[in-house]
């Protein structure tokens, strides 16, 4: 009897004590639940989800739309439903069959007050429209595939030749074109329109937009998941790094864009109430070879420059709280199927750090005395400029004069798809490896030659690299892996694509460098910051929250 | 004098004509595309094309022209070719918040700038004339962009006295003073470094005028000497070079505006310049003309108000 009464008097203080401990320590979210991100940007370009690009459209997009499946926030491979609750694919792996959820209302309009619910038709208005090039930017990534709706709640997606689940999926997650857009807004209103007007199904619906000032959201009570805790995201358009570091210390904005720069990083991290985390995804910083121009047609050369570039001492000027130096010439790892430094080391294709071998190879392709070339580069500083300067000054030991000639980012653009410049030095990240070994390294991505000028700027598949008289190519790989189904096969027919690249120095992988979004501590995202699908900038959902002081 | 402003605008539009044909030139000249800079660099090729299509930046250079004199023609200044938005509808919007900067820079300048300059005159190479002349050194050599960091630094970091995101709400009086203070005190203390520098050379040289030492001679006082002979004449060439300060200012409130991420011409001009949306552009600047040309008929005709000898023909 005691020791009944014993017992219930040690969970009866159990109890109490969770109790006291878990009112203690629960979070009391502040009177205002507004909040305000600032970007670097001068304006909006569209908040059409299939047009959208920049950093700012698809942080601002990404609170609008849903997609079929998502990724959850803060996650990069683990895929789970969006807008379907389920799907099942066939024996053959061509049809996919989605059913959708019950009960997801668009957001109100004008000319439509309380929305509508959405049903397949509007799934399939929007993938019709994300696989048609002239109102979507990512046609491409549709092509082979169609859709029907079977009712207003079953949507059936047909591939010609099945492709693997990594590959299909991403393609209709809430990413890019994979965004569900409103169809009875857009036949009323028009694309136009709906650039500075977008209606989705997210958590956040569009409010108002002032040109070059900023855009306004408002919480979404209808949302599916739940209705957001933040009533209101306003983001605000401010190029002055200064301007957005004063409003942070402020308290006008809660989060902002801050600069690839580690020092910067501690400066602002320092200051009272302010928190930063880097996160990803990172954009790969790769040095192309334009290898139709001498001398960089000579793989001795090419061989040479990567000799002369030590990654480590680029990252440590950049910064090693935000640079990493990667070996991987399309995505970073741990992207599912990106080489790592170790298999790049044991497949022997890293060259780097050795001024003397530089030396001996330029003397063999008869530079004794190095050479100068001149090459265009962005003003962006931390993508281009910063790392660029690092590798010049590391370029000059082994006798190379490498000239910059620093150009607007939207020149740059334009002058290096003209084959304007002998090294192309670019950051990108794109989601997956077979888009960024398609668009970079596959011969019809030839800039100005190939048969879909892209983004191939090494004329790789188009030229002889190694000079054994044979044009190297990886075309057949990327095609081969994009076909594969078995996820281990296909990743590893994408590193050998990326080994024999490597091996033929037709790029030199540098750095990638994460992102730095300080924000105030009281800003709970409400998930772990590791990585965004936003792309470049932190995912503000409906569990995001501010917290009182 | 109706007449006058009339004929001084009319003179002004081939000048008009020729700067709206040299930005639209300019702007086309700029390496870029403004598809790439609307879609980014994930965009295929298709993709751009179609968007340069959907601009009208496929068609020859002289139809893009010649489409763009007909549209100013009939005041339609089109739309963003990025966004779509109405252009000017972008230029009612943010008009309002340069012209209170601005008119409140020149104010403040004028305001302390006079006052100042007079006793730096007076006294000459005395402790306030040193001042002065350190002070108006400073306001002429420091960035306005930069003066406004400090200010900020000072009234809303140290003091929370300010705001430093936005331009305030126009319907509200309070809400925009208060964003408007340090903008227009950032812009408006380099205009009185300008002012005063000009009002205390300006008296010095009628200090010396025969009829000032007669009026001297007659034993009028100093203070009358000073505010009613010497100031009315000295203002002509102040209230000249202000417009031509003016106009500079104009062009100071464009990082000003950034600095303080205030709604306003500037900021149109630098995102339309970034984004290559050339009928933003084009429009922005044929409206920075408009105004330099209309800051300057004002100054030529504040001229009659000080000095009954000029009149308008």
């Amino acid at each position: 009897m005691r020791k009944k009464r014993f017992l219930y008097l040690m969970l009866a203080s159990l109890f109490v004590g969770v109790l006291v401990f878990d009112v203690g320590t629960a979070q009391q979210l502040a009177k205002e639940q507004a909040l305000t991100i600032a970007f670097d940007a001068g304006d909006v370009a569209t908040l059409d989800p299939h047009r959208s690009a920049t950093t700012v459209d698809r942080a601002t997009v990404d609170m609008i739309f849903n997609g079929l499946v998502r990724y959850p926030p803060g996650d990069q491979v683990k895929v789970e439903p969006d807008l379907a609750t389920s799907w099942r694919v066939s024996p053959d792996g061509r049809v996919w069959t989605f059913t959708l959820r019950r009960g997801v209302f668009f957001h109100p309009y004008p000319g439509n007050p309380t929305g509508y619910e959405l049903t397949s038709e509007d799934v399939l208005y929007s993938l019709k429209r994300a696989a048609d090039s002239k109102r979507s930017s990512y046609a491409g990534e549709y092509s082979g595939i169609s859709f029907e709706a079977v009712d207003p709640y079953t949507v059936r997606i047909t591939i010609d030749k099945p492709i693997s689940d990594t590959l299909f999926l991403a393609k209709f997650a809430s990413y890019a074109g994979g965004m569900v857009v409103c169809r009875k807004a857009i036949e009323e209103k028009g694309d136009e329109w709906f650039k500075t007007n977008p209606v989705g199904t997210g958590p956040f619906r569009f409010e108002s937009y002032e040109p070059r000032q900023k855009t306004v959201l408002a919480a979404n009570p209808r949302y599916f998941r739940k209705a957001p805790i933040l009533k209101q995201v306003v983001v605000r358009y401010m190029p002055a790094v200064s301007s957005r570091e004063l409003g942070l210390q402020t308290g006008e904005l809660q989060i902002i864009e801050g600069l690839k720069e580690d020092k910067w990083v501690e400066k602002i991290a320092s200051l009272p109430d302010v928190t930063v985390k880097s996160f990803g995804p990172c954009e790969s910083q790769v040095f192309h070879f334009n290898m139709t121009q001498p001398p960089f047609s000579d793989i001795r050369v090419r061989k040479a420059v990567s000799y002369a570039i030590s990654r480590e001492g680029i990252a440590a000027f950049m910064g090693k709280g935000l640079a990493v130096p990667i070996y991987s010439p399309t995505q970073a790892p741990p992207a599912p199927g990106a080489l790592t430094k170790e298999e790049a080391m044991k497949a022997g294709v890293v060259y780097e750090d050795n001024i003397a071998e530089a030396k001996r190879l330029l003397t063999e392709a008869g530079y004794p005395n190095g050479f100068k070339t001149e090459v265009i580069i962005s003003e962006m500083a931390s993508s281009y400029q910063k790392p660029m300067v690092a590798i010049q000054a590391q370029l000059k030991k082994a006798g190379i004069d490498m000239a910059l000639k620093v150009v607007d980012h939207s020149s740059f653009h334009s002058l290096i798809r003209k084959d304007a410049s002998p090294i192309v030095y670019y950051a990108a990240w794109r989601p997956n490896v077979d888009a960024f070994l398609t668009r970079f390294y596959h011969s019809d991505s030839t800039v100005v030659s190939g048969k879909k000028p892209d983004t191939n700027f090494s004329h790789y598949g188009a030229v002889d690299a190694n000079g054994d008289g044979k044009i190297d190519s990886i075309d057949e790989l990327i095609e081969k892996a994009r076909w594969e189904l078995d996820a281990k096969k296909q990743m590893a027919l994408w590193k050998e694509a990326q080994i024999k690249l490597l091996s033929d120095v037709a790029v030199v992988p540098i750095i990638r460098l994460k992102y730095a979004f300080p924000q105030k501590s009281s800003v709970d995202l409400g998930h772990p910051l590791e990585f965004s699908w936003a792309t470049y900038s932190p995912q503000i959902t409906e569990e995001t929250r501010i917290l009182a002081k | 004098m109706f007449q006058y402003v009339v004929r001084r605008i009319l003179q002004s539009l081939p000048i008009l004509f020729i700067v709206l044909t040299l930005v639209f030139v300019v702007v086309r000249i700029l390496p870029g595309d403004p598809a790439v800079a609307a879609l980014g660099d994930y965009a295929s090729k298709e993709a751009v094309s179609a968007l340069r299509e959907k601009m009208g930046l496929n068609a020859p250079l002289w139809v893009q022209y010649f489409r763009f004199l007909g549209d100013l023609c009939r005041g339609n200044l089109g739309t963003s070719i990025i966004t779509g938005y109405p252009v000017g509808a972008q230029l009612l919007k943010v008009l309002p918040y340069t012209l209170e900067l601005t008119f409140c820079a020149i104010f403040i300048g004028f305001l302390f700038g006079i006052p100042l300059g007079i006793p730096a005159a007076v006294r000459r190479n005395s402790l306030i004339d040193y001042f002065n002349r350190v002070f108006s050194l400073m306001g002429l050599s420091i960035p306005a962009f930069y003066l406004g960091i400090l200010l900020m630094l000072v009234f809303s970091i140290k003091l929370r006295l300010f705001p430093v995101v936005g331009g305030g709400d126009l319907s509200s009086l309070s809400s925009n003073l208060r964003h408007l203070f340090l903008p227009a005190l950032s812009l408006g203390l380099i205009m009185t470094a300008y002012v005063t520098r000009m009002t205390r050379s300006s008296v010095l040289n009628i200090l010396r005028e025969d009829y000032v030492r007669t009026a001297r001679s007659k034993g009028i006082s100093e203070r009358t000497v000073l505010l009613k002979h010497a100031l009315r004449n000295a203002l002509i060439p102040i209230v000249a070079l202000g417009g031509v300060y003016a106009v500079v200012l104009v062009g100071s409130s464009v990082m000003t505006e950034i600095v303080f991420s205030r709604p306003g011409l500037g900021s149109l001009m630098v995102g339309a310049i970034k984004q290559r949306d050339y009928t933003t552009l084009q429009s922005v600047m044929v409206f920075y003309s408009f105004i330099v040309v209309i800051l300057n008929l004002m100054t030529d005709l504040i001229y009659g108000l000080i000095d009954p000898r000029i009149q308008y023909r």
